[in-house]
């Protein structure tokens, strides 16, 4: 199977007292077709930041220093301003954390989606209406024709959060990526909206990024998972993979601090001792050295990278050590 | 009383001020537009009553030095007036939105010498700027609303580059650009609309000061020529005579402050009803 995307060596460097300090180093990934690829990490780690990059929305000061980026077998990174815009929406498409802000709220939601289909397609406002339509029956609205008459305002998030991503299919992308695109729902709806998504990335064979920080929803929804620290990717692999037999000790600590119902709340629940580092003092060592409890004295000396094992990659030295752990219950 | 009770109370009590205001506004306008339907005698017409009689029934507002009926005077300096101040805020509204949207949009470098411009304009004394600016020009209506257009222009653009900013960074803009539309597009369609009620404030804002300005200019003797009045003018001549006969000064400053707190008061409530709806949506 081809990769609908593949991302080498992106940089992003954002500005700092210290210069420009990479926010995102030097990452590379691939997402196949078909498949629902989950981008972890906690706050700053850089997954929007990644996210933005590929959609090449991010503005000076934020810059993107190096990295190629191929849609396909097209390469889009080396593509001019203008060319590129015929990519955003028609080939890669994008909903966000807020749904109340992402629409613009004087306008009836309606004309927007019916606006954003006359962008890609030169109809007529009526067969885009009659479009519309259907794009919102799709993304489960019951009575799309209220919906197409009203305004972001009249509408719940979750309503929303659906016409939003009747307005990300418009243009029929081949890959969809969702900014925390259910962090500001409530937990059913966050459950429903997952749910639609994948039924329609099956129904469209579209490919999906996901950028979360709730793990849960990165288990329930992923076929596979990237965790992002400090601007890196320290861990990829399959959902099951990473989930039982996680290879980083950041992914292993990180599973071991969340709390749901397969946890013992008799004892405290776990946490990651300390603070991510400030990037600007990232230097030349493992950046999870200063939190990690296997810390040995090579990992204060290089920065491990990648290391492939079949089905998973890490970058530890000591991953061999993490997985003989107990399996993750 | 619940609390929706007292919310749908307080609800209504902005829109009814606001409709207050509004009403004021154009019943202010109207008087002095219609002021030759309104007015009782002609306002340059000499001797129709006594040299400074006091307000009678037959003069609502007395009469001045060469017995002209004050009200009357009153009513076409006030057009003219308010006619220069609608004149000025159109051309603020056009230079200094086309300013603000400019800077605001491009940014960079363009950003910096416009805003900067903006700036220095703004670090000149008002009065001592139009004052030049008048005897380059002369003083005729139409310099009147010029060098006041452009002395309001500053502020304005001012205004319209950081709504221009907060629209642009707002998170369905982004998703505009995301989604592919051109830039062209997205400044119509997402800023334009969004940033128009807050010009709106401003423009009644600008009203106020032009006015203000033009009342000011004529004080010191940059105004109309006579016999030709604006209300500042004859805040002019009245003065001359504030000893004698007060009225005569008194009125036109009255109508000067009210017509300004008119459009001040409905700048306040425009913002006002716009911030309610923004809160409750």
């Amino acid at each position: 199977m081809s990769d609908v995307l593949r991302v080498e060596n992106l940089t992003v460097t954002v500005p700092s007292l210290e210069g420009a300090v990479p926010a995102v180093d030097d990452i590379s990934f691939t997402i196949p077709t078909g498949t629902k690829v989950a981008l972890v990490g906690e706050s700053g780690s850089g997954k929007s930041l990644t996210a933005f990059s590929i959609m090449r929305l991010v503005d000076h000061p934020v810059k993107i220093q190096t990295g190629k980026i191929w849609l396909g077998d097209r390469e889009i990174s080396s593509l001019t301003d203008k060319e590129f815009r015929t990519i955003r929406g028609a080939e890669i498409a994008m909903i966000y954390q807020d749904p109340m802000s992402t629409l613009n709220p004087i306008m009836r939601v309606g004309r927007q989606i019916i606006e954003s289909i006359q962008l890609y397609s030169d109809v007529s406002t009526k067969a885009a209406r009659i479009r519309a339509l259907e794009l919102l029956n799709d993304v489960g609205i019951l009575e799309p024709e209220k919906s197409l008459n009203s305004y972001p305002f009249e509408m719940s998030g979750g309503m929303l959060q659906r016409s939003v991503i009747a307005m990300a299919l418009s243009g029929t992308p081949k890959l969809l990526i969702a900014d925390e695109a259910t962090t500001a729902l409530d937990v059913t709806t966050q459950a429903r909206v997952l749910d639609l998504v994948d039924k329609l990335a099956i129904e469209r064979n579209l490919s999906v990024l996901l950028i979360t920080h709730d793990l849960g929803v990165a288990a329930q929804f992923a076929d596979e998972v990237m965790v992002m620290y400090d601007g890196r990717i320290v861990e990829k692999g399959s959902v099951h993979q990473i989930f039982t037999r996680p290879m980083h000790p950041y992914t292993r600590a990180l599973l071991d601090s969340r709390c749901d119902d397969t946890v013992d709340y008799s004892q405290p629940i776990k946490s990651i001792p300390g603070q991510p580092p400030r990037p600007a003092l990232r230097g030349d060592k493992c950046s999870f050295a200063a939190r990690c409890s296997h810390v040995q004295e090579n990992c204060l000396s290089s920065t491990p990278t990648l290391i492939d094992y079949g089905n998973t990659s890490a970058a530890c030295f000591h991953s061999e050590k993490i997985i003989s752990m107990s399996e993750v219950i | 009383m619940t609390f929706e009770a007292l919310k749908q109370k307080k609800r209504m009590k902005v829109k009814l001020r606001g409709s207050a205001s509004l009403i004021l506004l154009l019943g202010t306008l109207a008087i002095f537009l219609l002021a030759n339907v309104l007015s009782p005698y002609g306002p340059n017409d000499i001797g129709v009553g006594d040299h400074f009689a006091p307000p009678s029934g037959a003069h609502l507002f007395g009469t001045d030095n060469l017995g002209r009926d004050l009200l009357s005077r009153i009513l076409f300096g006030g057009r003219i007036t308010v006619l220069i101040a609608l004149g000025a805020t159109s051309i603020a509204l056009i230079l200094g939105s086309a300013w603000g949207i400019l800077a605001g949009i491009r940014g960079g470098w363009i950003d910096e010498f416009l805003m900067r411009t903006a700036d220095a304009l703004m670090a000149v004394p008002l009065i001592l700027f139009a004052l030049f600016c008048i005897s380059a020009l002369g003083s005729s209506v139409a310099s009147l609303i010029l060098v006041a257009g452009i002395l309001l222009s500053p502020s304005t653009a001012r205004m319209a580059r950081s709504a221009v900013k907060a629209e642009l960074a707002s998170p369905y803009v982004v998703s505009a650009v995301a989604s592919g539309f051109s830039k062209v597009r997205l400044v119509w369609n997402e800023v334009m609309v969004n940033i128009a009620p807050q010009l709106l404030v401003q423009i009644s804002i600008n009203a106020a000061s032009a006015v203000m300005l033009e009342a000011t200019l004529s004080f010191v003797g940059f105004g109309l020529q006579p016999p030709n009045a604006s209300l500042g003018t004859l805040i002019l001549q009245g003065y001359a005579q504030i000893y004698n006969s007060i009225w005569f000064v008194l009125f036109p400053v009255i109508t000067v402050m009210m017509t300004i707190l008119v459009f001040n008061n409905y700048g306040e409530q425009l913002r006002l009803s716009l911030d309610s709806k923004r809160s409750s949506s």
